[in-house]
């Protein structure tokens, strides 16, 4: 347990040390805020660039709180997760080029200890980012689109954690498989767009696939109820993320006694 | 355009200007980056808002 802190200590420093804590929640804001401002200011700005004739009456959507979180969330789905993807591609890769890794491990430093330590502050980076960008959101929604209650807020936080972690997990197996953290990066986009093909074209059967966490998350808001499905889909998430730790735990193990 | 709001688009002016200012403070500190050191002063200045980022994910050595 000891161990396990120290380990964890070093790699909050170290994330102290190169800014990540101010500029990672940073970006999430921004993203967070882009939508709900610039959907807030489109009419008017098409009115004040004008280009329209007289007659041309513009018939801009008229948009609901709960479409204003969900334009967010899909921002962190894009720009959030590739941040976080070249964030962490030299997570483990690049200290087992250098040799770090195998300094540490050489001190009596379990691998388990070394990988979950890891994971743990990434996670906690990642989760502290997405809930300052998530609340800018929430924020920014409720003054200018309406009201979007705490317990709706709570349910989308909540829910796309699994998300964001199972991909900080996908990142952190490519980190044990490949050195390169070129590869790394490559390897987790390819992992991840082609989740979301195949839960594409196998949706009947692919229920409780990561990739729907959004969607059944946009039920939730609207229909007021949390669904089954989205449930087992967080259970789901979580039996990969352990999976992905352990199989994480293992390659580290099997490629470093090689 | 007398409707802009200032007391919304300040906040996001000024995390802008702390993640410009952060990534100044680091180009200025370091001797060594990934490709040319003015080069990504440049980036930071010019490209808004993700010059600053850029210049964090694949600027700095590590």
């Amino acid at each position: 347990m000891m161990q396990w802190l120290a380990v964890f200590r070093r790699e909050n420093l170290e994330n102290w040390r190169n800014f990540k804590w101010i500029w990672v929640p940073i970006v999430f804001i921004l993203l967070g805020v882009m939508d709900p401002i610039s959907m807030y200011y489109l009419p008017k700005i098409l009115e004040a660039t004008g280009g329209l004739p007289e007659a041309a009456s513009l018939n801009l959507p008229q948009y609901r709180p709960e479409d204003i979180i969900m334009a967010s969330l899909s921002q962190f789905s894009q720009l959030g997760v590739l941040i976080i993807v070249l964030m962490t591609m030299g997570l483990i890769a690049r200290e087992r080029r250098s040799g770090v890794a195998e300094l540490v491990l050489v001190k009596p430093v379990k691998y388990r200890t070394y990988i979950t330590a890891k994971w743990s502050a990434t996670s906690l980076l990642v989760l502290v980012s997405l809930t300052c960008g998530l609340l800018m959101s929430w924020y920014y929604t409720n003054i200018l689109f309406g009201v979007l209650s705490f317990q709706q807020f709570l349910q989308v936080w909540g829910f796309y954690s699994f998300w964001l972690l199972f991909v900080v997990s996908i990142s952190m197996f490519m980190n044990t498989l490949v050195k390169n953290s070129g590869a790394v990066a490559f390897l987790t986009f390819m992992t991840i767009i082609l989740s979301s093909i195949v839960t594409k074209i196998f949706s009947k059967y692919l229920v409780w696939s990561p990739n729907r966490l959004s969607e059944y998350i946009m039920d939730t808001i609207n229909t007021g109820t949390v669904p089954g499905e989205l449930l087992g889909t967080a259970g789901m998430s979580s039996v990969l993320i352990l999976l992905l730790i352990t199989g994480s735990v293992f390659m580290l193990r099997t490629k470093e006694m090689a | 355009m007398g409707v802009i709001r200032w007391q919304l688009i300040l906040p996001i002016l000024i995390i802008e200007l702390i993640l410009i200012g952060l990534a100044l403070f680091d180009w200025f500190r370091t001797k060594e980056t990934n490709g040319h050191r003015w080069m990504w002063l440049f980036i930071i200045l010019i490209i808004n808002p993700f010059g600053p980022i850029l210049y964090f994910l694949i600027g700095r050595k590590h």
